[in-house]
């Protein structure tokens, strides 16, 4: 598989204090990795790092065979790295104005049409698309936040804890919206501690104190005993393989 | 008399929107607050005043003028100031330090060079009489002030809703982390926001010595009060809220100058007080669904 996304013994952190502690994942072309982490792992932090939101202090990214670790975050998106942080839209613009700058850097003709592709798969936002997306419900606004970040066309879809804040119903729905936008051939990193969304992963990589403690694939995690136990709760001697649609949520 | 009152006020406080619109702007987008606005429109009175009395220059061009000198003087001044104050760890704070500091040093410098000395310029420099409105007489220059400050309410609105650019600023004023992850240049969308702010402040004070009836070097503090007032009665980070703030101001300080004359000076503290006691993020203050 071709390698899209990849850091090499990346650091970094706040003031004195160093969060991420050497991390190396790996995202390839048409692949979505999901970022297991309980709060406090440093989910966020790596994404923020990504995106050149927070200096790296060591270590390599590289995107597309670049290394991009000293560009601005404008040199990123404009790369193809998209970002969907955990709130996702700006409240005071209205629904269609938030999928407008999602395409800044997308000619002017091809941002319509590729608003209209949105607008066909999220039919709800079409209903409300002069509505000020902070109207919307929180289910409605995850949805905006998907299309305004895929809005630019990107190669990569970097997503923070896109199930915070959702009810189970919400969470489907994410899910299957994400599905539809991986069939399609998006790559995705989803940094979660909802387990639910290891059903999209290719990959699954778990983040704790600040260290990959895990590289694999799902089938692989839920074969771990120790893994079993931290992000699903299950132990060796409870009955038959833990069912994805019963995974747990190891929010704290 | 209490028609004479609404009707000044009104036009009045389309005015004072107008002096508050550039501040709000600017704190909309950096979270600064810029006192050395009031300061900016005393330098637009100046200029108004060179222009239109001493050099006999046609008072459109020196509204435009004003304007685009006053835009391309901020556009430096941002790039000097802003990004450090951003960077450091309570930017609100330092910038009310710093600006009040500028405020001080522009203060100085044009008393030292000009002198304290009070100046006005005649309304008849603008063309044409008192004009009868709803029965009343309202001086043409008053008029002329409202009606500009109109012009650029509308022109801020067509910027800010109906250009990339000024949903851009929309964009930073309402999540600033946000617009930089899709990628929004931050710097170059806040440098054109502080321009506008300094050129829509000399536009004010080119105005100024027609509303005012005269001014000084020292008038720049009184109108920062006054502007701060505007801008928290309508909402502070919403530059169109000034509008709704500035017409409260004004209508309120007519009717006081009319029937409490010698209060109308508290105005500004009293209306401050009451909103901030009543509702703290102003009449048109932001409300977001928590679903």
């Amino acid at each position: 598989m071709t390698e899209l996304l990849a850091t090499r013994g990346l650091e970094t952190g706040y003031g004195t204090m160093q969060v991420l502690w050497g991390v190396d994942i790996d995202v390839g072309e048409s692949e979505t990795v999901v970022l297991l982490g309980s709060n406090g792992a440093g989910k966020t932090t790596l994404m923020k790092c990504l995106l050149g939101l927070l200096p790296q202090r060591g270590g390599e990214i590289r995107f597309r065979g670049e290394s991009i670790g000293r560009l601005p975050t404008r040199a990123r998106v404009q790369r193809g790295l998209a970002f969907m942080s955990e709130l996702g839209v700006f409240p005071d613009l209205t629904v269609d104005e938030n999928i407008d700058l999602g395409a800044l850097f997308t000619p002017r003709a091809r941002a319509r049409t590729r608003a209209a592709e949105l607008y066909d798969l999220f039919p709800v936002l079409k209903e409300k698309r002069r509505q000020a997306a902070g109207g919307l419900s929180g289910g409605q606004r995850k949805m905006l936040g998907i299309a305004k970040a895929l809005a630019g066309d990107p190669k990569l879809l970097v997503m923070d804890e896109p199930s915070a804040g959702l009810s189970p119903l919400f969470v489907a729905t994410v899910i299957r919206s994400l599905a539809a936008c991986r069939a399609g051939g998006l790559s995705l990193l989803i940094a979660e501690q909802n387990v639910k969304f290891l059903e999209l992963g290719d990959r699954v990589f778990t983040l704790e104190g600040g260290r990959i403690r895990f590289g694999g694939t799902p089938a692989e995690i839920q074969a771990d005993d120790g893994l079993r136990r931290a992000y699903f709760g299950l132990g060796q001697d409870d009955p038959g393989q833990p069912d994805r649609g019963q995974a747990h949520d190891v929010r704290t | 008399m209490l028609t004479y009152a609404l009707l000044t006020g009104l036009i009045f406080g389309l005015y004072f929107g107008l002096v508050g619109l550039g501040m709000n702007l600017v704190f909309g987008v950096m979270r600064i607050v810029n006192l050395a606005h009031g300061d900016v429109l005393m330098l637009g009175a100046f200029t108004a005043f060179w222009l239109m009395r001493v050099a006999a220059v046609s008072p459109v061009l020196t509204v435009i003028g004003s304007f685009v000198l006053f835009f391309a003087i901020g556009i430096p001044v941002y790039y000097a100031l802003v990004p450090r104050l951003q960077r450091s760890r309570e930017p609100e704070m330092l910038s009310l330090i710093l600006f009040f500091g500028l405020s001080q040093v522009i203060e100085a410098v044009m008393s030292m060079l000009f002198g304290n000395n009070e100046r006005s310029i005649p309304s008849r420099i603008l063309g044409g009489g008192p004009v009868p409105v709803l029965g009343q007489t309202i001086p043409f220059a008053w008029l002329c002030a409202a009606a500009v400050s109109v012009g650029l309410f509308c022109a801020t609105y067509l910027y800010l809703y109906h250009t990339r650019l000024g949903r851009q600023t929309r964009a930073i004023m309402a999540q600033r982390e946000e617009a930089v992850t899709i990628g929004v240049d931050v710097n170059r969308v806040s440098a054109v926001a502080f321009g506008l702010g300094t050129g829509l402040a000399a536009v004010a004070g080119v105005f100024a010595p027609f509303m005012l009836g005269s001014f000084t070097p020292s008038i720049g503090v009184p109108i920062d009060l006054v502007s701060f007032a505007i801008v928290v009665i309508g909402s502070l980070g919403n530059p169109l809220g000034t509008i709704l703030g500035g017409a409260i101001y004004g209508v309120c300080l007519m009717l006081m100058r009319t029937y409490l004359s010698s209060f109308a000076d508290l105005l500004p503290n009293l209306v401050l007080i009451l909103v901030l006691l009543v509702r703290p993020t102003g009449l048109l203050g932001r409300r977001v669904r928590h679903a």
